[in-house]
């Protein structure tokens, strides 16, 4: 989990332009201004990393980065052990 | 040359469109690529006599609806007409593209699948205006960014810049729009984005304009967020209508002047800073407005538009 929430961390500061050392589990998104695009494009790129493709749940809101990364690696953890 | 038109967005998809479409290949040498559903599509061409090897039809199942969220719909329907017509454009199956749906779906699909041009997080739309001197004056965005940070006004206004030089304004001059000229007007964004064109190299900032001055010679380019871009637009097409409509019934005619602000003859506008050309149609086009956006997507890949703006933005970026 840990090495999964650094690349995350690492890729969405790079996006939003910060030190990624202030992104925490429980930074919101709306505190990094960040939009559905800069969600997206944080998504995609970890697909791209583990070659995977994350489902799209649209009935989640996730407020928190710590919830969609959480939520990620749970299911990268189930691919892996299937 | 093959455009791919996005025939499932907008008001009056899909029969507007095919109509509009097919009216290009009658009347213009080139061909047509209808993206959308196969059967709806087949049955509407019934209606209509043209040349079948310069219309061909690429089955695309789903439809990003208005209501969708932009980003979401994109990764979740693969098959969607915007992602499918964006991908024959990846694929240079299709020279151009063109859509009258969702902006915001067409916006993503531009990012996430034709992919930004170095420096730009975000494309805008842009619009040409026409002004007192004859010309033109582009507003940049028009509505595909309706929360932008300064930073991407600072992009805007560079894209504006290149995309005024290949259009043969030399060393174009760029203005912020804002509710008055003095630097400290207006909200935080405004005040935020003046202080970082001002410091931009490369930048002939001529500081900020009120709306009306749009129309005089005070700058090339103005430059302001895609909420504030697509209200002052339609303000604009709105005004041009009720202005025709009150002279027309007080003349008993409609000047001809009127056509340059007809927004059903402008057709369309780029998608500026990705790597393809997307116009962004009226949601509300019928057939003449998208046979105008099929002409402006043409001049577009003839003016090698993606290329130019490239070699402009390694200039300053």
């Amino acid at each position: 989990m840990q090495e999964f929430f650094t690349l995350a961390r690492k890729i969405l500061a790079e996006q939003m332009d910060i030190d990624p050392e202030t992104l925490m589990m429980e930074t919101t998104f709306e505190e990094l201004d960040a939009d559905s695009i800069d969600i997206v494009e944080m998504i995609m790129a970890l697909e791209d990393v583990y070659d995977v493709e994350f489902p799209e749940d649209e009935k989640k809101d996730y407020s928190t980065f710590g919830a969609l990364i959480t939520d990620l690696y749970e299911y990268l953890r189930q691919m892996k052990n299937a | 040359m093959r455009i791919a038109v996005d025939v499932m967005g907008g008001d009056y998809a899909p029969h507007e469109l095919v109509a509009g479409a097919v009216k290009w290949i009658q009347e213009n040498d080139s061909q047509v690529v209808l993206v959308g559903k196969e059967d709806v599509i087949k049955a509407e061409l019934t209606k209509y006599v043209f040349d079948p090897s310069r219309l061909s039809i690429v089955n695309a199942s789903e439809v990003i609806g208005m209501e969708e969220s932009p980003a979401t719909a994109i990764r979740r329907k693969k098959d969607a007409s915007i992602v499918v017509a964006s991908k024959l454009v990846k694929n240079e199956q299709a020279d151009a593209l063109i859509s009258c749906g969702s902006t915001g779906a067409q916006m993503a699909a531009a990012i996430f699948i034709l992919g930004r041009m170095e420096g730009i997080e975000r494309p805008p739309i842009v619009a040409s205006i026409p002004n007192m001197n004859g010309k033109n004056t582009l507003l940049i965005d028009v509505g595909a960014n309706v929360d932008c940070k300064a930073k991407q006004l600072l992009q805007f206004a560079i894209l504006g810049k290149t995309y005024a030089s290949i259009s043969g304004i030399a060393n174009p001059r760029v203005a912020l729009l804002n509710n008055g000229e003095e630097e400290s007007k207006g909200n935080s964004l405004s005040i935020e984005t003046h202080s970082l064109l001002k410091h931009q190299p490369d930048l002939y900032f001529v500081g900020n304009i009120e709306g009306r001055e749009m129309f005089g010679n005070s700058c090339d380019v103005v430059v302001c967020d895609g909420f504030t871009g697509n209200i002052v637009l339609k303000t604009m097409e709105g005004m041009a209508m009720f202005l025709a409509r009150l002279i027309t019934m007080e003349i008993g005619q409609m000047p001809s002047i009127f056509n340059k602000l007809d927004y059903t003859k402008a057709g369309g506008a780029p998608l500026l800073g990705i790597n393809g050309v997307s116009i962004v149609c009226h949601g509300s086009s019928k057939q003449e407005a998208l046979y105008n956006g099929i002409r402006i997507a043409e001049e577009c890949v003839n003016r090698e538009m993606v290329k130019l703006q490239q070699e402009e933005l390694a200039k300053i970026i």
